[in-house]
């Protein structure tokens, strides 16, 4: 019933009222047999409810909480009503492996360049011996081009 | 979310105004108390993570739509069992007609609920009669504000009509209510 049901004291409405009030007399006069179909009916519900709760409660679910997310059971704690950033927040532990890895890939590129132009400049600033221009073998190493080199090696 | 206590309370409080209510709808006994279940195990399943306060207008919604669903079920059998009535009275029109037996059965219940009840109280007997024969959306209208205590805005809101509606309905109820119990000299 609601409480917000003012009554206007007309005609119609003091009429309306005594027949409900007849009507509602005639309540207790119910068949047992009535009354006790609708206990048993009532307590089926009962049963639903209580079903319908637990597996509610026992279903499979991401929960987020303080910017973590974990699979659990059972309906997120304030999933309804978590502000957005706080589900964004969720997936920051991700986003901070996705810059590690890059971090740690343009790291490795750049070591491995440094080490690259160390070489070179090593074999570049080396005194080369007078011998070497007499070599074949140097001399062939000289004509052939750099990146295949590399590649050979 | 409503507690399995609140919900237990509000299922008490509503029950029997609600198998009442179905019965006057349908005028059958046993199709009255299914509904009512229907009804409750609908709530139940369906709205049990809504508030308590919630509760009162769903549960008239809910029991107005299965209402309805009955209705339409039964429309269709009696469209199935007429045809095959049809069909059945060509072998022989000395053959009992079902819907014949069904209807006199629930004639001869209706009629041992009417004398049990005349017997606890005439008036409230006459007063159901009368009731039951108001056209469905009046009595619809005249028991959820009257007997339900619904607001004409939830009133409105339950029969999915305008608020002019229900205030139509609902005086409509209560003369015809007025000038049949009058007529039979009944003053409620």
């Amino acid at each position: 019933m609601t409480t917000g049901f003012k009554p206007t004291f007309s005609t119609h409405d003091i009429f309306a009222r005594r027949v409900v009030q007849k009507l509602d007399n005639s309540l207790d006069e119910l068949p047992h047999h009535v009354s006790e179909r609708l206990r048993v009916a009532r307590v089926r519900a009962l049963g639903m409810q209580k079903r319908t709760t637990e597996q509610a409660i026992f279903a499979p679910s991401i929960q987020i909480q303080n910017g973590v997310a974990t699979l659990g059971h059972g309906p997120a704690p304030d999933s309804g009503n978590s502000p957005l950033w706080e589900k964004l927040m969720s997936f920051l532990p991700l986003i901070v492996l996705l810059l590690g890895l890059m971090i740690i890939h343009e790291f490795q590129n750049d070591l491995r360049v440094r080490e690259l132009a160390d070489v070179d400049q090593a074999l570049l600033l080396d005194d080369l011996p007078p011998d070497a221009y007499t070599d074949p073998g140097f001399l062939k190493f000289l004509s052939v081009p750099r990146e295949s080199v590399e590649s050979t090696q | 979310m409503a507690t399995e206590k609140e919900l237990s309370d509000f299922l008490k409080s509503v029950e029997k105004r609600a198998f009442k209510r179905s019965i006057y709808h349908v005028r059958d006994e046993e199709a009255a108390l299914d509904i009512v279940q229907d009804s409750m195990m609908k709530l139940a399943e369906h709205y049990a993570e809504k508030p308590a306060s919630e509760l009162p207008m769903l549960f008239q919604r809910i029991l107005s739509n299965t209402t309805l669903d009955w209705f339409r079920r039964q429309k269709t059998k009696n469209a199935l069992f007429t045809n095959f009535n049809e069909f059945e009275t060509e072998s022989g029109p000395d053959e009992m007609d079902f819907l014949d037996i069904k209807s006199s059965e629930n004639e001869s219940l209706m009629g041992e609920s009417a004398e049990q009840n005349f017997s606890h109280s005439q008036n409230v007997q006459e007063i159901e009669e009368e009731i039951k024969k108001l056209p469905a959306r009046q009595r619809e209208a005249f028991l959820l504000r009257y007997w339900e205590e619904l607001d004409v805005s939830e009133t409105a809101s339950a029969m999915g009509c305008s608020e002019g509606s229900v205030k139509t309905h609902c005086s409509r109820a209560i003369q015809a209510l007025y000038s049949a119990l009058t007529a039979k000299g009944i003053k409620p």
